[in-house]
């Protein structure tokens, strides 16, 4: 079931992983009731730190009041804990399969420098987009699918249908 | 039972935090062991010389979805406690696109970003970082966006009520296409030349 | 192709064909019978004709009026907005899910309590939630509204304004000065609405 890389590590077969998700998720809804996400943690982190340089300003901010501010404690949030776990458990894996390794991965083509220009780009164009979508690819598209939310599969086309289109604008810094 | 575990009672809500780690890891794991650690697989997608992300995040979605009904149909979960998000049509779309390009810039999405990160792709590091730029962006022009935050508000609608078919047909129809396209994407990977990464 | 993924397609295609093709079950739940008894007991569920009358004059859109009565009595007369669901199909268990709307409260009307209240244990059995009977039904309706019956007494302002009201709301649905005892307002039927499910959010947090 596992393919050799050209590295000679190995990844799962990929239905063996979606269904290994798809069991983790099914657990989340199960256990606590919600989905897994992602974006909503660096939410969570960033109205914290913003919470303590700035308390006045989160209690002002139309946004970060929601979730922010007064008694409400970012930080302890369900969202925080499960990616604290998800660095951990993508940490066990590259030790499973042997895959740790600092390196910047990036099309032959480009350099490093470009590569991470563009990855903290698309990190912020991403994280603006998460919050006006409310949730990103596993928040709001993957566990909105698993609950059959209409909203779920709105942002799920969205994505993937701009990324499909924007990868070919982008297409030499990957191929 | 009814519903989730932690709701119900069964279990001191003080535990919830323990599963979020828990979960977490598996989460993590799933993503990382499958390559969504790599940039240039996840991106595969888009040229046609890997179909990865649609394998996994298409029979993830089937699984839970089946096991969510199978659940409520053994009375172990109750489908209409589950959180729905809710649906603002705008900002869903309008979001999406802007997640659309940041994925073909960034080559990752938030989950896979961390997962890349933990394994030592510098790469995902910065797209991990410049998504707390991005979080920041937003909160701060909140004002100016705040008419397309909340415009287009649906409620919390179900995708099967769109047909006006029962969840269990919708699923049905979902397997069917997630199969159509599992057979398809390998096709076309056969046919697109291999990029090496 | 490989074999196996046919094998593996094959499986997920009968386990999903296994949800569409299982039999459906009644979604409604039973209420524990501690917590049936307990309900019995409380006397919170009756509504006075004169709280219904109020609610049906101000128009309150969490009102849902379920008449009882055989369906030759509603065609003569029924109070405006009220469904008419008889008894017999309650029993039958086919109309239950007419009761599915949780944000109504669902007042129960018959002639007089003893339907009202078998109609009641009915739905609060299969935990409907929001279930009131309108006490006394509408024989008291009648006697209170259409033939006005004097305070005894010396009157007290609170007695005064309920006579006044009385005397609107009689104004309200019999037509104005008109005195016969038999009203002919015409009966407004509407056609329920029937929510399933209306998935509701129990934990924010988005993403």
């Amino acid at each position: 079931m596992e393919k050799i890389n050209k590295d000679g590590t190995t990844y799962l077969n990929p239905y063996l992983g979606g269904v290994i998700l798809g069991t983790v998720l099914l657990l989340a809804f199960y256990i606590s009731g919600r989905g897994l996400g992602a974006s909503g943690a660096v939410k969570n982190t960033v109205a914290a730190t913003v919470n303590v340089i700035a308390p006045e300003h989160v209690a002002k901010s139309a946004y970060y009041s929601q979730f922010a501010g007064g008694d409400k404690n970012p930080m302890g949030n369900w969202l925080v804990y499960e990616v604290i776990g998800a660095l951990a458990g993508a940490f066990l894996s590259g030790l499973l399969f042997n895959r740790l390794k600092f390196k910047v991965e990036h099309s032959p083509k480009i350099t490093n420098r470009r590569r991470l220009v563009f990855a903290i780009l698309g990190g912020v164009v991403f994280g603006f987009g998460s919050q006006l979508a409310r949730g990103c690819t596993s928040g709001a598209a993957l566990s909105g699918m698993a609950v059959l939310s209409l909203g779920g599969y709105i942002t799920m086309i969205a994505i993937f249908g701009t990324a499909f289109i924007a990868a070919w604008v982008f297409r030499k810094n990957w191929i | 039972m009814i519903g989730s575990i932690i709701s119900s009672g069964i279990i001191s809500p003080s535990w919830d935090n323990v599963f979020a780690v828990v979960l977490g890891m598996g989460f993590g794991f799933a993503l990382e062991a499958s390559g969504f650690s790599s940039s240039r697989k996840i991106i595969g997608t888009f040229f046609g010389y890997d179909f990865v992300v649609v394998k996994v995040f298409f029979t993830a979605a089937i699984v839970a979805s089946m096991g969510l009904l199978y659940l409520n149909y053994m009375g172990l979960v109750d489908f209409s406690t589950l959180y729905i998000q809710p649906l603002f049509l705008a900002s869903a779309i309008v979001g999406g696109i802007i997640m659309g390009v940041g994925f073909s810039m960034g080559g990752f999405c938030p989950g896979t970003s961390i997962c890349a990160a933990a394994v030592g792709k510098l790469d995902g590091l910065a797209f991990f970082g410049g998504m707390f730029i991005g979080v920041y962006l937003f909160s701060e022009a909140f004002p100016w966006f705040e008419k397309l935050y909340y415009s287009g508000s649906q409620g919390s609608p179900m995708v099967n009520t769109v047909f006006g078919i029962s969840p269990e047909l919708f699923t049905f129809i979902l397997v069917l296409a997630a199969i159509g396209m599992f057979f398809g994407a390998s096709w076309v990977e056969k046919k697109v030349k291999k990029v090496e990464y | 192709m490989e074999r196996k993924y046919i094998y593996l397609a094959t499986l997920l295609i009968i386990l999903a064909l296994g949800l569409v093709i299982l039999p459906k079950k009644n979604d409604l739940k039973e209420m524990p019978p501690k917590v049936l008894l307990s309900a019995i007991a409380e006397k919170s569920r009756y509504l006075s004709v004169d709280q219904v009358t109020h609610r049906i004059i101000e128009n309150d859109p969490t009102l849902m009026l379920i008449d009882l009565r055989p369906a030759n009595q509603f065609k003569i007369f029924a109070l405006q907005g009220s469904i008419n669901l008889p008894v017999d199909s309650l029993l039958a268990g086919s109309t239950v899910e007419q009761f599915n709307q949780p944000v109504k409260d669902k007042v129960l009307i018959a002639n007089s309590d003893l339907v009202s209240e078998k109609a009641w244990l009915l739905c609060s059995r299969n935990a409907v939630p929001r279930v009131y009977i309108m006490k006394g039904g509408m024989n008291e309706w009648f006697t209170t509204f259409i033939t006005e019956k004097p305070v005894s007494g010396t009157p007290s302002s609170t007695d005064l304004d309920l006579l006044s009201f009385r005397k609107a709301a009689k104004q309200y649905f019999t037509g104005a000065g008109e005195t016969s005892s038999t009203p002919a307002t015409p009966v407004t039927k509407e056609s329920v609405q029937v929510v399933r499910k209306a998935p509701k959010a129990t934990s924010g947090g988005g993403c």
